[in-house]
């Protein structure tokens, strides 16, 4: 009788906590749905996804290819209206070239976009592998939309960012999703639609989505889904300014013969140092550098191309001055040569002034020559001052640094 | 029977017959003469066309044609409309022009202004109303035109941002001119009082103005309500109604934000204004010269295409959904989507929808549900121009070409 009254109790104890009863419905929920995409199992061996179709904005339809993979990567190549764009995200970083903002090359998407792009990056549902990818779910109950019951679910991504999700009572399969979106970059909430639902090789994809965002109208018609398809993992990396890659013959880990000018006009060896280069962002390659002619010198030098004046740029900073210098220069016929005869410092002429060049010469893939020069009459004729002779280093001799 | 009879019934069903014309027939005089057509409503009734997949919809012809969105006004066997074309990537013209309703061939172009540039589609928005003998049209650049029907002729022209100080809108002046007896009826958006104006039709000078406000892309409506002919207009947040002589008969600060669609008049005192931003619609309803809210919504956002109000339901884009919804509740009756921000028009009981992209779709007019008819690719490309509709056929005009269907 006891064993009885104490089981009641539990009963009526777990009718009263609905919490448990709705994870379980979530769950379940969730199960089902994963089932109608076409199964966990399926989608397992699912590691990547090419995607060819039909964008349409603007209400001009265009081709469009992406790629997803399973690690949350992400790249399309579509057309918005008129405008060609292009977007990578490498599951945590993306970047856009997006005509539209006027901005001709590739640039880091905002906090707004990455939520976006992590969107676009899942398998088309979030609900697969959700706990994996620390997203919450929480069932919020049913609703009638567009005459159809609906199961509606708020999935909350690690970001803290929120969507509701719709799933339609009898098929388990999504109809509507409102998410944040973003439009030319600044956040908007979004609703999406997915109708026409196809199997792929055993998978359940929505070959036509519909979004829509403030009065704007997307349309995304699937034609192909190729699974597991090869793919050129640089996709998903920002690209380099056409420009600035012409410099990528500096990237890398190299020993440095510093040779200074002495007294009788001849070059005297001063040992040797170590420069690495690094490509730090789409327009910007790095120099560390350190040596000592007489005082000690640890630069730090930052190339950029200047699509104004259509010339590159250094901004070099020693440390042993504090103090930045501005270069500039062009590359010609495999020749790079910077130097401050456009820059000013000052307001006021000065006649005496030295000015400094650097040319960049015998540019191989791993070797080159920097010649350091000076010139008193602001670039009429330069006097020689140093040669550093890059060479690149090889595996074994990389150093720890 | 006997012969006076027979003689009766003989005559009643020859005048059932031809006031009840059947299969794409209309009543005669229902020309398209203006902006969404004689009611600036976007519906002619008593016309009953066959559905598409009993008789697919027949070209007649197919155009290429100047950028623009302005709507095709047919006239007297003329279409009327506006276009603009290139010189070169930077400068090009805008132009009043005629063609031949039964071919499509140009009959005259008259250059009203510098062409309109823009990343959305280039060319001017506004649609010309046609008089007796002329044609009214607003340039992109604020040009109020009249021209001859006959051979395109300029008679007269106000330059508004020259003469008011109007500016020009971010999608250039867009107002369709309405014709109300001797005058020409527009939004201006001018200073001092110059948001609307009234000009003579056969001088352009100036007749009457009225109301505050910048351009904005509202287009005014002509009708009576409780019995009274006035003119509707709704720029930034509000509402005005004036009689023909530009007094004011009330007006409304509205919570709806600069609507593009036209305003509806129904049941005799009743005005449905939608646009895309919350709340969506509203409905006013107007007695002794007051206006007042009788309800609103977020079930129908229209963008730039007007909704059509028939028997109590209004069928619009809902942004891009095509949709029914009650007017009395906002109840969402049924949705269809897929045709992006497309327009539509009401012919007898169907709905005639043409989408962003073209396909020219024939819908029941009914809350009921969706219940397509039937659909054809009419046209291909950029399609944001709502369809004229006269004596049986069809017209399109997608943002470069125009085409004639027959839909018997």
């Amino acid at each position: 009788m006891k064993l009885k009254k104490l089981q009641a109790f539990f009963l009526f104890a777990l009718f009263l906590t609905p919490g448990i009863l709705v994870a379980q419905t979530a769950e379940e929920i969730i199960a089902k749905h994963i089932e109608a995409h076409g199964g966990a199992e399926k989608w397992e061996k699912v590691e990547a996804l090419k995607i060819k179709g039909r964008f349409t904005a603007f209400s001009l339809e265009k081709d469009f290819t992406s790629y997803k993979t399973k690690c949350g990567a992400y790249y399309s190549d579509l057309y918005l209206g008129e405008q060609h764009v292009f977007e990578g995200f490498n599951g945590n970083c993306g970047w856009t070239i997006d005509p539209w903002q006027e901005i001709e090359y590739a640039r880091n998407i905002n906090s707004s976009e990455t939520n976006v792009f992590k969107q676009k990056a899942e398998f088309f549902t979030p609900f697969l592998n959700y706990k994996k990818k620390d997203h919450k779910v929480e069932y919020i109950g049913k609703e009638n939309v567009d005459g159809e019951e609906m199961f509606v679910l708020k999935l909350t991504r690690e970001d803290g960012k929120s969507e509701k999700w719709y799933l339609n009572t009898k098929t388990y399969l999504e109809y509507k999703c409102e998410a944040p979106w973003v439009d030319f970059a600044q956040p908007v909430p979004a609703e999406m639609y997915f109708d026409d639902f196809r199997e792929v090789d055993g998978i359940t994809i929505p070959f036509f989505i519909e979004r829509t965002f403030w009065q704007r109208d997307r349309i995304t018609q699937i034609e192909s889904v190729e699974i597991n398809p090869k793919i050129d993992k640089s996709l998903f990396t920002m690209p380099k300014r056409k420009e600035i890659s012409k410099l990528a013959f500096m990237e890398g880990d190299w020993d440095v013969k510093l040779e200074f000018m002495g007294r009788r006009g001849t070059y005297r060896e001063r040992g040797t140092t170590e420069s690495c280069i690094k490509f730090a962002s789409t327009n910007l390659l790095q120099e560390k550098i350190s040596y000592e002619n007489g005082f000690p010198n640890n630069l730090s030098i930052n190339f950029t191309y200047d699509a104004g004046t259509k010339k590159y740029r250094i901004a070099a900073f020693n440390d042993f001055t504090s103090t930045f210098d501005m270069f500039q220069g062009e590359l010609k016929d495999n020749v790079l040569v910077m130097e401050d005869t456009q820059v000013s410092y000052s307001d006021k002429p000065n006649a005496t002034r030295m000015c400094r060049q650097f040319t960049y010469i015998k540019i191989d893939s791993n070797q080159f020559t920097v010649e350091n020069k000076v010139s008193t009459d602001e670039g009429k004729t330069w006097k020689p001052q140093a040669r550093l002779t890059y060479t690149r280093k090889v595996e074994d001799t990389l150093s720890k640094k | 029977m006997k012969k006076t009879n027979l003689l009766f019934t003989i005559c009643a069903l020859l005048f059932s017959a031809l006031l009840n014309p059947a299969h794409s027939q209309e009543a005669p005089n229902q020309e398209w003469n203006q902006f969404r057509g004689a009611q600036r409503s976007g519906s002619t009734d008593n016309v009953e066309l066959t559905s598409f997949t009993d008789k697919e919809p027949k070209l007649v012809w197919k155009k290429k044609l100047g950028d623009g969105f302005s709507e095709l006004t047919i006239s007297g066997g003329n279409i009327y409309t506006m276009i603009s074309e290139r010189k070169d990537s930077i400068t090009g013209d805008e132009f009043i022009a005629a063609f031949d309703e039964k071919t499509g061939d140009e009959v005259w172009r008259t250059k009203v202004d510098n062409m309109f540039f823009d990343t959305f589609g280039d060319g001017p928005r506004s649609t010309p109303a046609i008089g007796e003998k002329n044609v009214y049209s607003l340039s992109s650049y604020g040009k109020l035109s009249a021209n001859s029907k006959k051979d395109g002729k300029t008679l007269w022209q106000v330059d508004f941002m020259k003469e008011y100080g109007s500016k020009i809108p971010r999608w250039g002046f867009s107002s369709s001119p309405v014709l109300v007896g001797n005058n020409v009826i527009v939004e201006v958006g001018g200073t001092d009082s110059r948001a609307f104006m009234a000009f003579d039709k056969k001088t352009g000078k100036e007749v009457w103005k009225k109301g505050e406000g910048i351009a904005t892309y509202n287009s005014p409506v002509h009708g009576k309500i409780n019995d009274k002919e006035c003119i509707i207009f709704a720029n930034g947040r509000k509402v005005y109604s004036l009689t023909t002589a530009g007094d004011t008969l009330w007006t409304y600060n509205s919570p709806i934000s600069n609507p593009t669609g036209m305003p509806i008049v129904f049941d005799g005192n009743k005005i449905f204004i939608s646009a895309v931003r919350n709340p969506g619609f509203i409905v006013l309803e107007v007695n002794n010269n007051k206006a007042k809210e009788i309800s609103r919504g977020t079930s129908m956002k229209n963008d730039y295409s007007s909704s059509i109000y028939h028997d109590g339901y209004v069928y619009g884009f809902h942004v891009a959904a095509l949709q029914c919804i009650s007017v009395k509740t906002g109840e969402k009756k049924w949705t269809k989507r897929g045709y992006g921000k497309g327009s539509l028009i009401r012919i007898g009981d169907q709905l005639l929808v043409l989408s962003d992209k073209g396909k020219l779709i024939q819908v029941k007019a009914t809350p009921e549900a969706y219940i397509e008819l039937g659909n054809i690719q009419a046209i291909d490309g950029k399609s944001w121009t709502a369809p004229s509709f006269t004596n049986g056929k069809i017209y399109l005009r997608n943002l470069t070409e125009m085409a004639c269907y027959e839909l018997k």
